[in-house]
């Protein structure tokens, strides 16, 4: 027998997305998630971000693995909470690994619910968390040309850091073939030099946070299954 | 490398299928991939072929079609081909667009008995 499904793959995913989104919005706490490559300053940058943001916006914060909860105990002590989620062999968050964290969570309390997920520019666009925005990171070690070898992710992006840019110069990397390449993927997206080190665009990336805090809260965010 | 994750995803639909319609076994699998997710046929058939090993889905065929991606301009509604790495609309020359197609990865269909 023959059974015609014309049925979402990722469906089930994207049904735990959903709910997850819907549990922000009753929250009124904005969510995004952080993806890169591994080693790209993710950890880093909320160490810097999350006290920044005090006193006045508390921070939960996720972050993905496959390995040890080094991550969380970086972020737990100016963290509302930080929770590690280990994924073992798997790539990326699935929507329902956040769902599982949330039941320990007390959203209500936090203004930012940030999600670090597991160093990958590839799978992580394909697995909706239910977050309200994504913000892509490129570090300046990874070279200038990476916005076209990885352009998926970059479409979905809803902001594009560029961080470690304290290198730009030593490392020669040239800005404006990033932006072009962005420019050809997505007119909407935002792109933002930042160093964890330096300081620089630290007050842009918190004025943007602030902003979106106020503009996002129960946005979808751009992914492909639905 | 998004492939197996995307496999496992499609086998748990199989297995609810499966169960749904009483198979005891599976003999093909239809898959309809968008061009813009960038899903290899080959690498999706290992990855097929890793996560069916043992189940009822053992040595199941599968058929992946290939859609191709359209979009169309926000700013003047032009429908276009856009390539992986190049949205800009050939009029206004700007990335602001709908995906009409090319984005979906949808099982179609389930053969078995
Ligand atoms: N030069 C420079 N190094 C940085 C900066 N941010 C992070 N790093 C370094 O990059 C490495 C990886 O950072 P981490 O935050 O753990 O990256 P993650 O894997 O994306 O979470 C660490 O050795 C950091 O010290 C920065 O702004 N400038
Ligand atoms: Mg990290
Ligand atoms: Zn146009």
């Amino acid at each position: 027998m023959k059974i015609n499904v014309v049925k979402k793959v990722l469906q089930a995913n994207d049904i735990v997305a959903r709910k997850n989104r819907e549990a922000f919005k009753a929250a009124g706490i904005l969510a995004l998630n952080f993806i890169s490559s591994p080693g790209s300053g993710k950890t880093t940058l909320l160490e810097k971000t999350i006290p920044a943001l005090l006193p006045e916006r508390k921070s939960i914060v996720l972050v993905g693995d496959l390995q040890t909860t080094r991550d969380a105990e970086r972020l737990a002590p100016r963290a509302l909470q930080a929770t590690q989620i280990n994924t073992g062999m798997s790539c990326h968050l699935y929507a329902n690994q956040i769902a599982e964290s949330l039941e320990c969570l007390s959203l209500t309390a936090g203004d930012f619910l940030f999600i670090e997920n597991v160093g990958n520019m590839v799978c992580p666009g394909e697995f909706d968390l239910g977050e309200n925005l994504k913000v892509i990171l490129l570090s300046i070690p990874e070279g200038d040309d990476k916005v076209a070898k990885y352009p998926t992710i970059f479409r979905a992006a809803d902001l594009v850091l560029l961080t470690k840019c304290d290198l730009m110069q030593a490392l020669k990397f040239d800005v404006n073939l990033v932006k072009d390449d962005i420019a050809k993927l997505n007119a909407n997206v935002k792109l933002l030099p930042i160093s964890s080190q330096s300081g620089e665009g630290m007050e842009e990336w918190l004025g943007w946070l602030q902003e979106k805090r106020v503009e996002a809260i129960g946005k979808q965010s751009k992914f492909f299954t639905e | 490398m998004h492939e197996m994750s995307i496999a496992e995803s499609l086998m748990d639909q199989i297995i609810d299928i499966a169960e749904t319609n009483h198979m005891e076994s599976v003999a093909e699998v239809e898959l309809e991939t968008g061009h813009l997710r960038q899903v290899i046929p080959e690498v999706m058939r290992e990855a097929f072929l890793a996560v069916t090993q043992g189940t009822i889905a053992d040595g199941a065929k599968l058929i992946i079609n290939e859609v191709e991606p359209l979009a169309a301009c926000r700013q003047c509604r032009r429908e276009f081909t856009p390539q992986i790495d190049d949205f800009l609309c050939p009029q206004c020359r700007q990335a602001d667009v709908d995906i009409l197609k090319g984005d979906e990865i949808i099982l179609k269909s389930v053969v078995g008995n």
